[in-house]
């Protein structure tokens, strides 16, 4: 098989174009995120079912915490922090448990107009902009033949890297330029916009490339993770969770923990 | 890079400093896999053998830290498998992406 030779034109306007284009739509919704984070205003709790739902979330939080730095406590002070939470009749983790599974319609927080700008926001910051992308590269740059990847591919890449391109014995390392674009996608065009720009967008960038993992997994992503069907399941968990926590005050263990450090920081 | 006094307590909680050292060993990597991908690129490498020169100079990159670090690597991360050998699949990614564009730029376009 003959090396193809391709034109200097098609680098000139198809090659660099398609990736200066995609680092530019990059950093403009990186711009764009940060702008509408700031003028994002706090929540009001309005509704009771919020109020209902935050208290959930803060009891969960308290027994998460509780039993995350138990060793914090003495052994009255957590005895008693965890009656509280887990007594049999009157423990605060106990009544929660009991109350009735939330509607799953009402839990999902759609109705919520705050929580739906929210996911409207993100799929307009993540998903249009790749299928605005995906659409513009595969209208005007479709039915050519644009480089060649760097190592050897089986037949079955064919379909996905060579679109548009309908000659059957062409090597499957030249590909077309809707694989260019899948590449660049993959590939963390992110990455170099964080080096350039700090670690300002670290937190939001995480969260989109994740989002789009997801979904192109086929699995739904909910704006907020702590709603499940069945709160009085989570409360049981969290309950027997903490009920089988053995606990030691770490004061007790500290002389020994402090020589020992000690001993470390005298040997250097 | 600062030193993080990190005690062998399953209570202590990491100080920020160790954030802030993994920060600078992910921008150091990602500056790793980019050169690899250039060099890769550039001198028309083919198959394998670029994959082999991505994780050479990862390695180099760790070899390099560690003599920054005088060797111990207890003081500024956690283990020496997360400082050194731990991000390797991540920016492999990243290096494919470099390898591709510049193996096309300069050798076939």
């Amino acid at each position: 098989m003959s090396d193809i030779l391709i034109d200097d034109r098609i680098r000139d306007w198809v090659f660099l174009p398609i990736i200066i284009v995609m680092f530019m739509i990059q950093m403009f919704r990186g711009l764009l995120t940060k702008y509408m984070d700031n003028r994002k205003t706090a929540q009001k709790v309005t509704s009771k079912a919020q109020v209902a739902e935050m208290i959930d979330k803060n009891i969960t939080q308290q027994s998460q915490r509780l039993a995350r730095l138990h060793g914090l406590l003495p052994d009255q002070s957590f005895k008693m922090k965890r009656a509280y939470l887990c007594d049999h009749e009157q423990g605060i983790l106990t009544k929660a448990s009991q109350k009735p599974a939330k509607d799953p319609m009402q839990s999902m927080s759609m109705m919520n107009p705050v929580a739906m700008a929210d996911m409207l926001k993100q799929n307009l910051s993540g998903i249009v902009f790749m299928a605005l992308q995906y659409q513009w590269v595969s209208y005007f740059f479709s039915g050519f033949v644009i480089g060649k990847v760097p190592f050897p591919l089986t037949q079955k890449f064919r379909t996905m890297l060579q679109r548009g391109v309908d000659v059957q014995n062409l090597d499957v390392r030249y590909i077309s330029s809707i694989s260019i674009y899948f590449v660049l996608l993959f590939g963390g065009l992110q990455k170099i916009q964080q080096l350039m720009f700090g670690d300002d967008t670290d937190e939001f960038v995480d969260d989109t490339q994740m989002q789009m993992q997801m979904q192109m997994m086929g699995m739904p992503t909910m704006p907020s993770f702590g709603q499940q069907n069945d709160p009085g399941k989570l409360f049981i968990a969290e309950r027997t969770r903490l009920e089988g926590v053995k606990h030691t005050f770490e004061l007790n263990k500290s002389s020994d923990k402090a020589l020992k450090s000690l001993k470390r920081f005298l040997i250097q | 890079m600062e030193e993080p006094k990190i005690e062998l307590d399953d209570l202590e909680v990491n100080q920020e400093r160790l954030k802030q050292n993994t920060i600078q060993l992910k921008n150091l990597r990602v500056y790793g896999s980019l050169n690899a991908g250039i060099i890769a690129g550039i001198l028309g490498m083919d198959g394998w053998i670029g994959i082999g020169i991505y994780v050479a100079i990862f390695l180099i990159v760790s070899a390099c830290l560690a003599i920054k670090m005088n060797f111990k690597v207890k003081e500024y991360f956690k283990s020496s498998y997360d400082a050194y050998y731990s991000g390797i699949g991540t920016d492999l990614l990243l290096f494919l992406m470099i390898w591709v564009i510049f193996h096309n730029l300069v050798n076939i376009l």
